[in-house]
């Protein structure tokens, strides 16, 4: 067996009996879907909710049916501005020449209930136009003068679960590639300068390069595995959601183009992070300081995830590729949303990564044979 | 020196190696044959880890050169790893391996072939009667247990030189013995046997021959008698040359 396989095999042993990297892992598995099914619980108890409306004056004929079937209960108050503060989530004052809403835009509720009632207003509106101009014996489509046929090409449900899966998965696949292995990654350079074993491995003939390509390869498969467990969980988590007040079933689902990309990000995401990581813990003398030195890099990572949430029409030219991190988001983004991939955008991805991770292997190695890794310990 | 006709295990000419501002080493030069315990003394700080660990191949020395059976360290790395076997006072072990997986990572690590493995692994255990507790997590074993393990990591592989840094440091009466009495054994087996320590009684029972460094230099080299000389121990002589050093 070369000197690589026996780390690999060492390494992946004492990780499967470390409970700090099982704990990641199962709480990877495990904290997606929670969270997304609390956030189903929320949408589907939002969209039921029946929000108070205070009103004054006389509420014309059959607004207060539309109303009360949009879940606007209505209930008579003395000043309704005065009630909107806190009493009710809105109110109406009916006069003769209309109507004046009061709410506070502070309260979320009175948000979601002003958006019902411009709804209801709207209706209301055009179906009193309607009934006036057929009284009058003109043909109500006079309004619409060129009538508008949509035709959508691909399920709006399905564009909708797709823009949240453009967000969501990138940022769950780099959060997960780097954390999923960090324990391991800190234990495998960190830990050997910490328990004292470090003299001992490199006493031994196998080549510096093996050693250090062992741990790795190790640190990368737990990576990868991490990333995996957490995506396939919010994937068959998604699959037996239902959203709204309808039970909106998105069948949310990945095309298997998105999901060849993803794996091949996956991949190489893996790689990166854990030289990286393992580059930087070589520089620890002990796994606490690891973390120290590791910290500030999830914070680098998180912000190109971030990107695609706040401009969800970034789209740069070929060099924004040349980023890490933040080409594998936009790569991703592009599979999950079009199912397709930009070919040259996923070959500069690639070589960007690849460099990243061959710079900090190079760099892990430089570290791992330095003589002040054994003098300073 | 070594007596006429007998090769060097070990030859270390003329090293010198500076850690950082300090010049750790100036000049040491020394030679151990196999079927012999060498001792390699000084107070703290003298320079012997620093020594050792050039000796085999941790670190590069700035000057001079270190041949272990008639490898080069700076030509033939590997070579001189695979020969020698060393243990430390820092005992430090894989927790969360068994005393067995913690022996057998080391061994194929030294490049024990698969179908020794198990043979040399059981024999190391038996030799150092670790069969009660080879089973169990490394991180259970009281610190004479992990030394143990320690040992037969640096032995496992069956080198011809072995080297203990300061090995009883950290262990009890008990514990220091065994390893004593193993140093012993080993010679016996014609192992060359390098023992570097501060305690200067050990190394009286112990050395057949012996080195004391002070400040990275040599004061006195021979057979452990001729060094000793006519004062009482080892310890007053040692005390004398360094006072004159």
């Amino acid at each position: 067996m070369s000197p690589i396989a026996i780390v690999f095999k060492k390494e992946m042993l004492e990780i499967l009996r470390d409970r700090r990297t099982l704990f990641a892992i199962g709480f990877a598995a495990l904290a997606s879907p929670i969270v997304l099914t609390v956030i189903s619980q929320v949408a589907t108890r939002s969209a039921t909710q029946t929000y108070l409306v205070g009103y004054s004056g006389d509420v014309p004929a059959g607004l207060d049916i539309l109303m009360n079937s949009t879940g606007l209960s209505l209930r008579p108050v003395s000043d309704p501005a005065a009630a909107a503060k806190k009493q009710v989530d809105i109110g109406l004052s009916f006069t003769p020449s209309g109507v004046d809403e009061y709410y506070d835009p502070t309260r979320s509720s009175a948000q979601i209930a002003q958006v019902r009632l411009q709804s209801v207003l709207g209706t209301y509106d055009a179906a009193k136009v309607a009934a006036t101009l057929q009284q009058k014996g003109i043909d109500p489509g006079v309004l619409h003068p060129l009538p508008v046929t949509v035709h959508p090409l691909s399920s709006p449900v399905k564009a909708a679960g797709n823009a949240f899966l453009s967000f969501f998965l990138p940022y769950i696949l780099i959060t997960m590639c780097m954390t999923g292995g960090l324990s391991a990654a800190l234990d495998a350079s960190a830990g050997e300068r910490e328990r004292k074993t470090l003299e001992s491995l490199l006493l031994t003939p196998a080549p510096r390069t093996q050693l250090l390509v062992g741990k790795i390869l190790a640190v990368s498969t737990v990576s990868f595995l991490a990333a995996a467990v957490a995506i396939g969980s919010i994937l068959f988590a998604l699959q037996r959601l239902k959203l709204g007040s309808g039970g909106l079933d998105l069948h949310i689902g990945l095309s298997p183009l998105a999901a060849t990309v993803m794996v091949w990000l996956a991949i190489l995401l893996a790689a990166s992070f854990s030289s990286l990581t393992i580059a930087l813990g070589t520089l620890a003398r002990s796994f606490r300081q690891g973390q120290a030195y590791v910290t500030p890099l999830y914070f680098i990572t998180i912000f190109p995830a971030s990107v695609v949430l706040f401009i969800p029409d970034f789209n740069p030219n070929l060099a924004y590729y040349l980023i890490p991190i933040l080409n594998a988001v936009l790569v991703l983004r592009d599979a999950i949303v079009h199912s397709s991939v930009a070919w040259p955008a996923l070959g500069v991805t690639t070589a960007s990564l690849v460099a990243t991770g061959a710079l900090s292997w190079y760099a892990a190695l430089r570290l791992f044979t330095r003589e002040a890794l054994l003098v300073k310990s | 020196m070594i007596r006429p006709g007998i090769p060097a295990a070990v030859k270390v000419d003329r090293l010198e190696k500076t850690l950082g501002k300090n010049h750790v080493l100036r000049g040491i030069s020394f030679e151990a044959a196999a079927g012999e315990i060498f001792g390699l003394l000084g107070p703290n700080g003298a320079g012997k880890t620093t020594t050792l660990r050039v000796v085999c191949t941790l670190l590069a020395p700035d000057r001079g050169s270190v041949d272990i059976l008639g490898f080069n360290t700076r030509l033939a790395p590997q070579e001189v790893r695979r020969r020698v076997g060393v243990v430390t006072a820092e005992i430090g072990v894989y927790p969360r391996l068994s005393a067995r997986e913690n022996v057998s990572y080391f061994a194929e690590l030294s490049g024990v072939v698969e179908g020794d493995l198990n043979k040399k692994v059981d024999a190391v255990i038996e030799r150092l009667d670790m069969g009660e507790f080879s089973k169990q997590r490394a991180e259970s074993l009281s610190s004479g247990q992990k030394q143990k393990v320690a040992i037969a990591r640096a032995i496992v592989h069956d080198p011809p030189v072995l080297m203990f840094d300061e090995p009883t440091s950290n262990l009890d009466v008990l514990a220091s013995r065994e390893i004593r009495e193993f140093m012993v054994e080993s010679k016996g087996r014609g192992k060359c046997v390098i023992f570097s320590t501060h305690v200067l009684h050990d190394a009286e029972r112990l050395c057949d021959r012996v080195t004391i460094i002070h400040r990275g230099q040599v004061v006195a080299s021979g057979p452990t008698a001729e060094v000793r000389g006519n004062y009482v121990d080892l310890e007053d002589s040692f005390m004398h040359l360094v006072g004159a050093a």
